[in-house]
């Protein structure tokens, strides 16, 4: 883990040019939302570097969930591209973009050079002229800065390229805990929380992940702190210690165990203390994610016969049932906006699918997903878009309408993946 | 048919003596769940481990540790370890079948009163990791709170829930499914 923050050179943005742009505003919660078109021929530069840092930048377009890559087949000059000519904007408007990103990529010793432009291609005005800098090995922190600083300061959006997703990944006959860029960018598996590592979840400073591990052959509760990389024990009852979530304060942890024959849902402390029991009854309650402010709990119960996601006023104790479509709605996730909750919601045809549903129970909608069996909704840091587990074992990334579904990940072997805060 | 009649009174005079012979302290207790009052948490700063999180893995075993036996109870030990009690999808609740497959294990236990056991509650890859993990714990309970209501001491029974982590048949159809909805037991050591 320490390796990830070790690699990440320091980048530079200069700014090579005063840029007359204001920030565009965008609606993307309206119901008509186009996505921008964007054109980007291939980059100027060593083919290898330039090539990759393309592709990069081609997926993390996709995945901004604002952004449309126009074909390049379509393109009149496919490239390679330094800089945009003015006369050779009508090329990119007659394909329908509404921008186009040109760029240079340069290495000066070990270190790589990312020179990227973005104009608009109706008024030939140009947004973004700017230089990141990034080792060679890392050249996608420097795709990431461009992204972040478009959606920050061009669009007036969260820079979610700060922020990545830890997941479980399979290693030969082991489950270990994986972290990697959200974009599946400078993944790394983390070793030595035993054989079988499940159920990762962030404190919302980003600077821990509770997990679920085996390392006793009992599923136990554990703390990793991704500065020292030290694990402490939070919780080791009889029985399951499973499903973690902070609390909206961090200082809490709310999980599940079964000491009391059931399983129910605890809040406790970071060091195993000061536990609450919060869920009371015979059914099995698990897999608890609470609100940012602090009022609610949205969880998993079989109390009315089959797995459905319930909701509990954490100030009252007061429990309401929020779905009523199928039989069988698990792992509940709050949108860090608290106006939506994602859940694995299992399809007539009994495939699971990721569904969203508003907390006052309306709004009930199904995303398209895979189709191969979607499982583990993890919303951004902002609340737009989702990540979750396919069928196939690879991570996806989808938006909240559902118009686009991007695997981060290849191979398979990936699973429950949990979105990070923002990182600074 | 005489052969069934005959095989049901063989059951039946079994389940006597097994009742007879083998609770003599926990006749028929009613299935109670336990409460442990486990003590508060050890705070434990895991040993240093080079290069990954520091959780020193050495000497830990990962698995459960088997123990050799008489050769004249291997068949009845292996029997023992090798049927799983199933159950049906989203469900931890014991079927006939079930009950009888427990009904031997603790005559198993019963002839063997040093042996301790390990439930392990697995289930089918549908349904959700945390929700799964929750489910194998209740099958591996309910498996428990049978072999108690049988007479077993509580204390020879142990528990884990793996989840969907532990398919013995890696298929994704009906038939794999079926076998991976199941307690499965393993021998602890005498």
């Amino acid at each position: 883990m320490r390796r990830i923050f070790a690699i990440i050179s320091v980048i530079f943005p200069m700014f090579c040019l005063s840029l007359h742009a204001q920030q565009i505003h965008i609606d993307i919660e309206a119901s008509g939302f186009q996505k921008f078109k964007v054109a980007m021929p291939t980059y100027a530069g060593p083919g290898d570097l330039a090539g990759s840092v393309w592709a990069t930048c081609a997926r993390d377009l996709q995945l901004s969930g604002i952004f449309d890559l126009i074909s390049p087949q379509s393109y009149v000059n496919p490239g390679p591209i330094g800089e945009v000519q003015q006369g050779s904007l009508k090329d990119f408007s007659l394909i329908g973009s509404d921008y186009v990103i040109t760029s240079t990529v340069s290495r000066q010793g070990t270190a790589g050079i990312f020179k990227v432009q973005m104009v608009e291609v109706s008024t030939g005005q140009l947004i973004e002229s700017a230089t990141y800098t990034s080792g060679e090995q890392t050249m996608y922190q420097a795709v990431h800065a461009f992204m972040d600083h478009i959606l920050l300061n061009k669009f007036g959006l969260s820079p979610i390229f700060s922020s990545k997703i830890a997941c479980i990944k399979k290693d030969k006959a082991a489950k270990q805990l994986h972290v990697m860029w959200f974009d599946g960018t400078g993944g790394n598996t983390i070793h030595g929380g035993g054989n079988l590592v499940l159920s990762p979840a962030w404190s919302p400073d980003g600077k821990k992940i509770a997990f679920v591990s085996y390392w006793k052959n009992n599923p136990d509760l554990y703390l990793l702190d991704l500065a020292s990389n030290n694990v402490r024990q939070v919780s080791a009852q009889k029985g399951i210690n499973t499903s973690p979530a902070f609390d909206a304060s961090g200082a809490r942890i709310g999980l599940t165990l079964s000491i009391d024959g059931s399983p129910k849902i605890y809040l406790m402390d970071q060091d195993g203390s000061g536990r609450i029991k919060l869920t009371t009854g015979w059914a099995t309650d698990t897999s608890p994610s609470f609100s940012i402010d602090g009022k609610n709990m949205v969880f998993c119960s079989s109390r009315a016969g089959n797995p459905q996601i319930f909701i509990m006023d954490l100030a009252t104790k007061n429990v309401r049932r929020l779905t009523y479509e199928g039989k069988y709605n698990s792992e509940p996730c709050f949108s860090p906006r608290g106006d939506l909750v994602a859940f694995s919601y299992r399809a007539k045809n009994d495939k699971f699918c990721i569904a969203t549903i508003k907390p006052d129970g309306s709004n009930f909608r199904v995303l398209p997903g895979t189709g191969l069996g979607d499982e583990s909704p993890s919303f951004s840091p902002d609340g737009r878009l989702l990540a979750f587990a396919g069928g196939d074992g690879n991570i996806y990334i989808t938006d909240l309408p559902g118009t686009m579904t991007v695997p981060v990940t290849s191979g398979g072997g990936f699973s429950e993946p949990a979105w990070s805060p923002l990182m600074k | 048919m005489r052969r069934i009649v005959y095989i049901a009174y063989a059951t039946m005079l079994l389940c006597a003596i097994l009742i007879l012979m083998g609770c003599p302290k926990k006749t028929l207790e009613p299935v109670t769940p336990e409460v442990s009052k486990t003590p508060p948490p050890v705070q434990t700063e895991m040993p240093a481990e080079q290069p990954a999180m520091k959780m020193d893995m050495a000497g830990e075993s990962q698995g459960a540790g088997a123990s050799s036996g008489k050769p004249s109870m291997e068949k009845d030990r292996t029997a023992f370890e090798n049927t799983d009690i199933y159950f049906e999808f989203d469900s931890f609740e014991l079927t006939p079948e079930a009950r009888k497959a427990l009904a031997n294990k603790a005559t198993f236990l019963n002839s063997h009163p040093r042996i301790k056991t390990r439930i392990e509650g697995n289930c089918d890859e549908r349904g959700t990791e945390e929700y799964n993990l929750a489910l194998g714990e209740r099958r591996a309970k309910a498996v428990q709170d049978y072999l108690v209501f049988l007479g077993i001491s509580a204390d020879r029974i142990s528990t884990v829930s793996y989840g969907e982590e532990r398919p013995v048949d890696p298929g994704h159809n009906e038939t794999a499914w079926a076998k991976n909805r199941r307690a499965h037991f393993g021998i602890l050591g005498e």
